[in-house]
């Protein structure tokens, strides 16, 4: 259909002579104004302030950080220095700290040491028993729930030893004083001090004297998992 | 008239929406870090203080 401008220019002529009236109205004029202000005010101030301002503030906060950041490598690597001249001056002393906390259980070494304490102090050691230990120092999941555990790091483990000795009651204190001054971190958590009868005299103590006393000790040692 | 009310309240409270949301994104803007998190575990304090004399006593003791 062809299009007659005569016909739809009369048609749009009548809508905006409807128009008119509207317009004219001052009450009408006003909220027409006010009500494209605000949204003119929010339009923009979503697409145009907010992105403006908001990277004003990214870009600062970012400066602060920075500050903050590069302050605090500045102290790190002041520490670190520090550190390395102490670590320079303790690493001749680092494998005695490896043998006082040693990072498997160790059970022979220390087994070694108690029985060559016991000959040095002038004790007849009697018996000598570790409890259950793990081999390789793998954490059970029982010993992690002892109180004392909790209290220490996690990757701190230990396990108990008793140990029996004969002797007078000088050799026993040499020895219990010996233990105590053992590089190998062990505590003492029990001891029982008991005279020796006459109707033990066939033991292998028989060659001891009349007050000859048994001790017994419950130890407990340490060792550091890795 | 009571048509131009309506639309009135529309744009005020469009208006009062985007001025909150607006308002929001840049506290949100200020209060994030952007330090990265790898950056933040790297900066953390180190104590360099190492307790020498417990480690001559250490030394000191005895291994039979």
């Amino acid at each position: 259909m062809a299009y007659n401008y005569k016909t739809e220019l009369g048609r749009y002529k009548r809508y905006y002579q409807s128009l008119e009236p509207i317009f004219n109205k001052t009450s009408s004029r006003t909220y027409t104004s006010v009500i494209f202000s605000f949204l003119a005010v929010s339009l923009f101030g979503w697409y145009a302030v907010r992105p403006t301002i908001q990277t004003i503030l990214y870009l600062k906060r970012e400066i602060a950080d920075d500050t903050v950041t590069d302050k605090q490598m500045e102290d790190k690597i002041s520490a670190l220095i520090e550190a390395q001249a102490y670590y320079q001056q303790i690493e001749p002393l680092l494998p005695a700290v490896d043998q006082a906390l040693p990072p498997n259980p160790e059970v022979v070494p220390l087994v070694i040491q108690l029985r060559n304490l016991a000959s040095t102090s002038g004790v007849l050691l009697t018996s000598l028993q570790p409890n259950s230990t793990p081999l390789l120092g793998k954490t059970p999941d029982k010993n992690t729930n002892t109180p004392t555990s909790s209290l220490v790091s996690s990757k701190q483990q230990s396990y108990d030893l008793t140990v029996s000795v004969q002797g007078s009651f000088e050799n026993i204190q040499s020895y219990i004083n010996g233990i105590i001054n053992m590089r190998r971190v062990t505590s003492i958590t029990g001891m029982t001090i008991s005279p020796i009868k006459g109707d033990q005299s066939s033991s292998p103590s028989a060659a001891l004297s009349i007050d000859t006393l048994q001790l017994a000790l419950r130890l407990k040692t340490y060792y550091l998992v890795e | 008239m009571e048509n131009d009310q309506d639309l009135l309240l529309i744009s005020i409270f469009t208006f009062f929406t985007i001025t909150l949301w607006v308002t929001f994104e840049l506290l949100k803007t200020v209060k994030t870090t952007t330090v990265a998190q790898t950056t933040q575990q790297i900066v953390i304090p180190l104590n360099p203080k190492i307790d020498v004399d417990t480690v001559n006593t250490i030394n000191n003791k005895q291994v039979y």
